[in-house]
């Protein structure tokens, strides 16, 4: 076993140093020192003292912290609201990454077709993502408002009843799926664009000449070149639809406004145990479930995208 | 060559001298600087109302006219957020060095011993009489006392007097009985059968301790209570029992069986202030803000109802304390500061500029009952009436709010609509939430 990480080390020694290339090495690490160093305080830190907190008990005011082991990770496996939360958070996070790229992928094949009008439907599908989340809740609490709501107004046109969108236990959730797919279906758009254009023209031209239809082209060049972008769009999207949490709280303040167990999703919960209930360890160990969470799902994602590699290579 | 050396020498020591001289004025300048700086106070103020913020102001301009040298530095921030700044700052001492808050987070301060017991002076005039008891015995803590009163928290029924007199209505009802008979006369619909007006606007959705909170407004009448405290100091759950029911069955019935209200429509302070209901169950701070949205509304205010003829008339009181931080090298000119803020004369301001009730005695409340009589009921309750108040416990927001995490899914749940045995079903499942936070807590006990 020595011997073998013995040749490894050798090995990489071997691959960095011996062709004279150790001084670009030694550079490329010092200017990477103080962002790895700062990435390091302000994101590692606080996920290592996150882990040592969640075996302890704290209410962030008595400076006594008593250690409990195993106690938070206990009783959070027995909380119907972590549950809840859980399961509601798996919903939103799963319609939103899969309806957002489903429908990020014809917008991109639309506007990577050469046209005058192409940067300004990128503008207009972009500009969500960067509108901050706070007003944008709003807003959208507006447009969901069963009275004077715009969405109403637009079904009523049409002879549809209007929708309780939000105060409706049933379709709240669902409601929080439509503004999150909004939200996020510019920015993947935009990836998998900077994907399609990136694909050599020649390999769809080939395909075009040996009798490819646009469907044909689209399904067996375009769609499989795209793969290591679609994997990107997946696990960022899944990693921020896992932390969904502005536009719960925000729909969810006042008397007219989603019911909270109805939209009740895994932040939101940390964020009520810590910073409401001002339980940190058992907070800490439901972040310490979610981080869990999202890397298992990362790294099916990234086996997955590697087995379908290795089935098509 | 010699002279212009010694031309050179001279400008140096003329150089030197300035600088000494410069250095010198500096110096002095410095000292007194200092001194001057040492002489002013400024205080720091945080509070969790942001609509406290022009009373404050206000009171520090009076108070700088006797105290010149005294200046004072105010942050506000939502209720929620404030809560959370305190509770990271206070204990890291970075905290402000006077704040106001609930009693929820304030207990967490004093068993952390954060906060001091009010020097001599303070307690004596917490106790001369400016206070009721009960607001005195809320601020205290075993033998000592804690803080200062600065408002209470007191819910009464807002009613639409126009509407009331377009459904033939004289007067406001007198029991629970009658709120729902009421309602149904003064609700609204559309053609279509939608709601267009509420006859009663109760929480029905949304998150957080409020839900429960205003549930309590009817859990209390009908006899019952979120915590009872044992002999033995423990608590246990006060509502699985007759009166809870009774509570859970008449938002039922608002919602599902009579129809007076519905989760769609518009809610709470701005629905009445626009019409959109005939009766509220809400505090003081409606008064000011109907003033600013529609001030010509004509509505009174009165007492919750009993919930039946033979009932105690029951309101809820929550005493909103201003505290000094243990660890503000301020203290004197801090504690100063805040009695001189709770003097009568700047307790009928808060009332008269935020709508807030200050929880003082003594204060001429004639010249504001002139221009606004609706704040009869809050600075002059009835005597007969039975007040309830939140435990100070730390763990009583929690309660509150798991219980509110489930009560709008149970109002519009139609298996409870006319099911008394779901009914029951749920208030047990309410009740076991309660004692699981109590038995957490280690809080629990039933003798």
């Amino acid at each position: 076993m020595a011997a073998r990480v013995s040749e490894s080390v050798r090995y990489w020694a071997n691959e960095h140093f011996s062709r004279g290339n150790w001084r670009i090495v030694l550079f490329v690490y010092i200017v990477l020192a103080p962002v790895l160093l700062l990435f390091g305080y302000v994101r590692m830190v606080p996920i290592f003292e996150s882990l040592i907190l969640s075996f302890h008990k704290w209410d962030l005011i008595n400076p006594i912290k008593p250690f409990i082991g195993w106690a938070n990770y206990e009783e959070l496996f027995q909380d119907e609201n972590f549950w809840l939360s859980l399961k509601n958070t798996t919903i939103y996070a799963f319609s939103v990454v899969i309806l957002s790229t489903l429908i990020a992928v014809p917008l991109a094949v639309f506007l990577a077709q050469k046209s005058r009008l192409s940067a300004i439907y990128q503008t207009i599908y972009f500009l969500p993502f960067i509108t901050p989340m706070v007003p944008v809740s709003i807003a959208w609490k507006w447009i969901y408002d069963y009275n004077h709501g715009l969405l109403n107004y637009v079904l009523s046109v049409f002879g549809i009843p209007a929708v309780a969108w939000l105060t409706d236990p049933g379709i709240a959730l669902y409601a929080l799926i439509i503004m999150g797919v909004w939200k996020v279906v510019g920015y993947n758009m935009i990836l998998l664009l900077v994907g399609i254009r990136n694909i050599p023209s020649t390999y769809v031209e080939a395909a075009a000449i040996d009798g490819a239809s646009g469907f044909q082209r689209f399904r067996y060049v375009t769609l499989p070149l795209l793969r290591p972008i679609l994997l990107y769009v997946f696990v960022t999207s899944s990693i921020t639809a896992f932390n969904v949490f502005t536009q719960v709280y925000v729909m969810t303040l006042g008397s007219q406004s989603a019911p909270g167990q109805a939209v009740r999703v895994l932040v939101f919960d940390i964020y009520q145990n810590a910073f409401q209930y001002f339980r940190f360890g058992y907070a800490s160990a439901e972040a310490v479930n979610l981080t869990l969470i999202v890397l298992g799902l990362t790294l099916i994602q990234f086996r997955i995208a590697r087995n379908k590699e290795g089935m098509d290579g | 060559m010699r002279a212009s050396k010694s031309r050179s020498a001279g400008l140096d020591r003329r150089a030197a001298l300035k600088v000494a001289a410069g250095a010198g004025i500096a110096a002095a300048g410095g000292i007194a600087m200092s001194k001057k700086a040492r002489a002013a106070t400024t205080l720091n103020i945080w509070t969790g109302y942001p609509e406290l913020v022009p009373y404050y102001k206000s009171v520090a301009e009076a108070y700088a006219k006797t105290k010149p040298d005294v200046t004072v530095n105010l942050l506000s921030s939502s209720l929620r957020e404030m809560e959370q700044k305190l509770s990271a700052a206070i204990p890291t001492g970075t905290g402000p060095d006077i704040f106001d808050i609930g009693s929820g987070i304030a207990i967490k301060f004093i068993q952390a011993k954060l906060l001091d017991n009010n020097p001599p002076d303070v307690d004596a005039y917490l106790k001369s009489g400016a206070w009721n008891k009960f607001t005195v015995d809320w601020f205290t803590q075993g033998s000592a006392t804690v803080g200062l009163p600065l408002l209470e928290g007191r819910a009464q029924m807002f009613w639409n007097r126009a509407m009331f007199r377009e459904a033939g209505l004289s007067a406001p009802p007198k029991d629970f009985g009658e709120i729902m008979a009421f309602a149904k006369k003064l609700t609204k619909f559309d053609a279509t059968g939608k709601m267009t007006r509420s006859g009663i606007s109760m929480r029905l959705s949304g998150q957080g301790s409020g839900i429960t909170e205003k549930f309590r407004f009817v859990l209390e009448p009908a006899g019952g209570t979120l915590l009872v405290k044992t002999a033995s100091g423990k608590y246990h759950n006060g509502f699985d029992n007759d009166a809870g029911r009774k509570a859970l069955q008449f938002y039922v019935d608002v919602v599902q069986k009579d129809k007076v209200d519905d989760p769609k429509v518009p809610h709470d302070a701005d629905a009445f202030a626009n019409g959109h209901t005939a009766m509220l169950f809400r505090e003081a701070w409606v008064i000011g803000d109907i003033k600013k949205k529609n001030p010509s509304l004509d509505y009174g205010v009165v007492p919750i109802p009993r919930w039946d003829a033979s009932g105690p008339v029951k309101g809820i009181i929550q005493p909103w304390g201003i505290y000094v931080n243990g660890r503000s090298r301020q203290k004197d000119a801090s504690w100063d500061f805040i009695k001189f803020l709770t003097q009568p004369a700047n307790a009928f301001q808060i009332t008269n500029m935020t709508g807030w009730v200050s929880a003082r005695q003594g204060v001429d409340w004639g010249p504001l009952l002139k221009e606004t009589p609706q704040f009869e009921s809050f600075v002059k309750p009835p005597q007969d009436i039975v007040l309830f108040s939140d435990p100070i416990l730390p763990f009583w927001d929690e309660i509150q709010t798991r219980i509110a995490d489930r009560l709008p899914g149970m109002f519009i749940d139609p298996a409870l609509n006319g099911n008394p045995a779901k009914v029951a079903e749920a208030i047990k499942s309410l009740a076991t939430i309660c004692d699981n936070v109590l038995k957490q807590a280690g809080a629990y006990g039933t003798a």
